[in-house]
């Protein structure tokens, strides 16, 4: 129920480079807004500076028409769930969920209404009397939640909150995030280094990398059209492929070029091509190939290794010594050592700039 | 090298056993190293001044008694100590009880009103300056700390003088809360210290987690940390009690009569005196010593784990 | 709840100090305020006393002097001697401490049935007052009917008892035996904390590799517990170059100055003969080599206190 405004927000701790440099954000009410990146690139820093939990170096940050950017956490309407849950070990669950209550002095049937429901949501009615250190991952995972739950803030933050759960909780604790998101209507904040979370959860994903933002968007326009090459790297597994090369014009043909490519770009790859640098990467995903016969307007390559992942096979190739991988069906059977050819389907090949990374054949 | 099982069976178990014997070995060395001097100084307060003055001296009591330790207890009621019964009493045969003796348990209490207020004071004082130190990033932060400590390198003897004249002019010679004061000085940097690096190992994102619940930074203090910080505090009190209790230097400087003297005090002013007798003098020092070391057995466990927070679940 | 912040109080604007700043300065004001009183300003004021020659048998005529008083002291013969006796007391004791006190951690890191007992015992001389442990000593000491005397008569080590602390030669040995004796279990811990952190990966890769039990002591304990070492060092040197407590109660200085040590001449200085002024300069030149000495052993330590 918030909007926030980052407006040219840095944040630098002493002697360094910035943590986050000019950030320039508006978070919508109740969006699904994910803060995605490697770590150290300024993700946490963003949250915490929502929360209030560090201050902007320079720059302001507003929620809705109230200018925030000195307010301690303390006094701002905002609940967070941590990588490692950081509940309070002295404290019985019930306690713990009420705690945040309890210091903004709700009464205590309201607090007792408030804790029960959200335990009921979360199944964890039948541990309200033990302490955190008797609790499994999972379990406190579900009381952190709660401790934000029953806030009914006006911001959820999330710190990598699914980071110490092994892989099956993972998954099933992403569907109820985003349940939960849809029931609260709440503007949710969620950071994280995984690129399937976010591409599973956010309305938008912001990509970081060294304190700067690469590309703010939906997930189908962050991994259809990524901004630059980082972005196209970061999101998708396994990453896209690159090839180094040029591009050559013939009359009205245009080719990719390398040492051990030559390949024909199709008219709308060709119509969709901003510029003409001197040196261009192709951009290629694992997916986004076809398997063809040799000869014509071909890649070859030569199968160096086969890896079937039960619900998918991928072949890693070796074109001229550089690995690339493709997807291939479940079922297509081939041998190491074989040669075979493909060819990329044409919407979706991506061209970067050469020096800059940045994508030329993005559009809309 | 082809070994039967057998035979590295046999000579594990001969390992195992010179093992055994070398651990036996050493607890009974060090067992003596300690409880040797300590457990002579009982006996030889157990004991008549006669039987002490043999030579070689009795290891054990032959007729132990519990009169030195009665005269201690029940010294304020003694009589006036006339010529006579000076002349009576001789070191060698019977017990010279001082007329200080008196004063003991009065300077027990001493002790004991000093140790405690130190201890409290210290509480109230180095709880918050911890917390920010090891949570709180603001300016001045490291050089808070080793301010802190450097106080500490200076030696006691170099304040003396200082003291002195500063206790001296506030007309506070020969009171507790001269002590009071001074002990502060000696107890806070450590006390600050081990509550800090107690601190630093609570995890940050419960600090975090606090604030964002809605509670000051202070708050967070009282509310969170202080309850999970228990085994440090009792490890603090502890040290902060026997270093007052134990402290000489300083109440020699400012107590002079028996209304503020401490415990270390009374005793030591036994051993210059040459008439008192022996049993008497160990008996003393056996009460001096059975609070502290009480006190040490009780909460030993505190000692490392106030200093180390392990692993705090959350 | 529409309104995301709480409180009636206004929104605060960028302040010159932030609330965490403002926080801090008030959780601090408290030890400030105390250690600035009993501590920062009595080493100022020592040193300021120290400038004048200070006596209280004619406490109304206090010249200036400067560093006269520095002088004074560093031009007495008795001074340097005193130096000595407090180099030897010290470079005695940390060693024996460091010894005895690496054996009794060596035994209580072993796993042994009576371990918890033998833990308990070593407290005991860390926990009695300094004076009590100066009394017991000087009882074992008694050259009339002392156990130390006791013992080594029935033994036949002796044939009649001898002095002990009357004896120069020997009266700062027999000090620095009572002072290790109640340091030991310190340093001890010290130790012991020390050695229960060294990875028991490390063992087990040395034992993979071949090494026996002396080998891998000397090999993977020893250096691992070099910060520990110097810890010990450190603290104990600290203590051992300031102790009085043990020099007041057994020997007062005696017999003929063979344990008379820097602390013992400052209190002889200052109490007795009430020269403040040259006291409170003898302290300074006693608090100044400390310092030197704890910087030279952090600085070789490396790592931050």
């Amino acid at each position: 129920m918030a909007r926030i405004q980052f407006k040219h927000i840095t944040k630098t701790y002493a002697g360094g480079a910035p943590a986050v440099d000019t950030l320039n954000l508006e978070i919508k009410d109740r969006e699904f807004l994910v803060l995605l990146g490697p770590s150290g690139c300024g993700k946490s820093t963003t949250l915490n500076m929502i929360a209030g939990l560090e201050d902007p170096t320079s720059g302001e940050l507003w929620f809705d028409d109230l200018d925030v950017t000195y307010l301690p956490p303390h006094k701002r309407d905002v609940a967070m769930v941590f990588q490692s849950y950081a509940l309070y070990p002295h404290k019985n669950v019930y306690e713990n969920i009420a705690f945040g209550l309890r210091m903004r002095k709700v009464a205590n049937d309201e607090i007792e209404r408030r804790v029960r429901d959200a335990a009921r949501k979360l199944e964890i009615e039948h541990l309200l009397e033990r302490k955190p250190g008797q609790l499994s991952g999972g379990q406190r995972q579900r009381v952190a939640l709660g401790r934000a739950m029953v806030r009914e803030p006006a911001v959820f933050l999330m710190d990598e909150p699914l980071s110490n759960l092994d892989a099956a909780l993972r998954v099933s604790m992403r569907a109820e995030i985003k349940h939960l998101h849809a029931a609260m209507g709440t503007t949710f904040v969620y950071v994280t280094h995984d690129q399937a979370e976010a591409l599973t959860l956010a309305d938008r994903i912001v990509v970081m990398q060294n304190g700067v933002v690469q590309q703010i968007g939906t997930p189908d326009e962050i991994y259809e059209r990524p901004a630059n090459i980082f972005v196209a790297s970061f999101l998708g597994s396994p990453p896209i492929n690159y090839l180094h090369g040029k591009l050559k014009q013939n009359g009205d043909h245009v080719s990719f070029v390398n040492d051990n490519v030559r390949f024909a770009l199709d008219a709308s790859t060709i119509a969709r091509i901003g510029s003409r640098p001197e040196k261009v990467v192709l951009g290629i995903r694992p997916e986004d190939v076809q398997i063809t016969t040799a000869g014509g307007n071909v890649i070859e390559g030569l199968v160096d290794s086969v890896l079937p992942v039960g619900s998918d096979r991928f072949l890693g190739l070796k074109i001229n010594g550089s690995d690339f991988f493709i997807r291939v069906g479940k079922e297509a059977r081939f041998a190491e050592g074989e040669r075979i050819a493909f060819s990329p389907v044409p919407e979706r090949v991506h061209v970067f700039d050469g020096d800059s990374g940045k994508n030329i054949a993005g559009a809309s | 090298m082809a070994t039967s099982s057998s035979t590295a069976r046999r000579n594990r178990a001969i390992g195992q056993n010179l093992r055994a014997a070398g651990l036996a070995l050493a607890s009974i060395v060090f067992l003596i190293y300690v409880l040797a001097p300590v457990s002579w100084l009982i006996s030889s307060s157990l004991q008549q001044e006669a039987a002490l003055t043999s030579v070689p001296p009795q290891w054990v009591p032959e007729e132990p008694h519990l009169d030195n330790f009665r005269a201690i207890f029940s010294a304020g009621e003694e009589e006036k100590v006339t010529y006579e019964t000076r002349r009576e009493a001789d070191t060698a045969s019977g017990g010279f009880i001082p007329s200080t003796a008196k004063n003991l348990l009065p300077a027990m209490g001493n002790s004991f009103i000093v140790s405690i207020a130190v201890v409290i004071l210290n509480l109230i004082v180095a709880v918050p300056a911890a917390y920010a130190i090891a949570k709180i990033r603001f300016y001045g932060r490291s050089a808070s700390i080793y301010g802190i400590l450097i106080t500490r390198v200076i030696p006691d003897i170099a304040l003396i003088v200082p003291f002195f004249l500063f206790i001296r002019n506030l007309g506070l010679l020969d009171t507790l809360t001269s002590l009071v004061i001074t002990y502060l000085a000696v107890t806070v940097p450590f006390s600050v210290f081990i509550l800090v690096s107690y601190f630093e190992q609570l995890p940050d994102e419960l600090d975090k987690a606090a604030r964002v619940d809605g509670c000051s930074r202070i708050q967070t203090m009282t509310k969170v940390f202080l309850p999970l910080a228990a085994p440090s505090l009792v490890a603090l009190s502890l040290f902060a009690f026997l270093t007052s209790w134990n402290e000489f230097l300083l109440a020699l400087m400012f107590t002079q009569t028996a209304a503020s003297q401490t415990l270390p005090i009374i005793v030591a002013s036994f051993t210059s005196d040459f008439t008192i007798s022996f049993s008497f003098i160990n008996a003393a020092g056996v009460l001096a010593i059975i609070p502290p070391v009480i006190l040490a057995i009780v909460f030993q466990r505190y000692i490392v784990s106030g200093m180390t927070a392990g692993a705090v679940k959350g | 709840m529409s309104s995301v912040s709480l409180g009636k109080s206004p929104i605060p604007k960028k302040q010159w100090l932030s609330h965490d700043d403002t926080s801090a300065f008030f959780l601090l004001l408290p030890v400030a305020a105390v250690l600035f009183a009993v501590a920062v300003f009595p080493i100022i004021y020592s040193f300021y006393i120290s400038l004048f020659d200070l006596k209280l048998t004619r406490p109304h005529r206090v010249p200036f002097v400067g560093l006269d008083n520095y002088l004074t002291v560093f031009a007495d013969p008795h001074f340097w001697d005193a130096v000595l006796r407090t180099v030897t007391f010290s470079v005695t004791s940390v060693i024996a401490i460091s010894v005895i006190a690496l054996l009794v951690a060596l035994l209580l890191n072993e796993d042994f049935p009576g371990r918890k007992f033998l833990s308990a015992v070593l407290l005991i001389p860390w926990a009695i007052p300094y004076v009590a442990n100066a009394l017991m000593w000087k009882w074992i000491y008694d050259s009339n009917y002392g156990a130390l005397n006791g013992i080594l008569y029935q033994l036949d080590f002796i044939d009649r008892y001898m002095v002990w602390l009357g004896d120069s030669e020997k009266t700062l040995m027999l000090i620095a035996n009572a002072f290790v004796w109640k340091e030991v279990p310190l340093a001890a811990i010290l130790l012991l904390v020390t050695m229960k952190s060294i990875p028991a990966d490390l063992y087990s890769a040395a034992k993979v590799d071949g090494a026996n039990g002396l080998r891998r002591f000397f090999h993977v304990t020893l250096p691992a517990l070099k910060p520990g070492f110097m810890l010990v060092i450190l603290y104990e040197s600290m203590m051992a170059i300031r102790h009085f407590d043990l020099f007041f109660i057994l020997t007062e200085g005696g017999p003929a100055d063979a344990s008379h040590v820097v602390a013992w001449r400052i209190y002889v200085e200052t109490f007795r003969n009430l020269s403040f002024g040259t006291g409170a300069a003898m302290s300074y030149i006693l608090a100044i080599a400390t310092l030197a000495l704890s910087y030279v052993v952090i600085r070789s330590l490396g790592k931050k206190v």
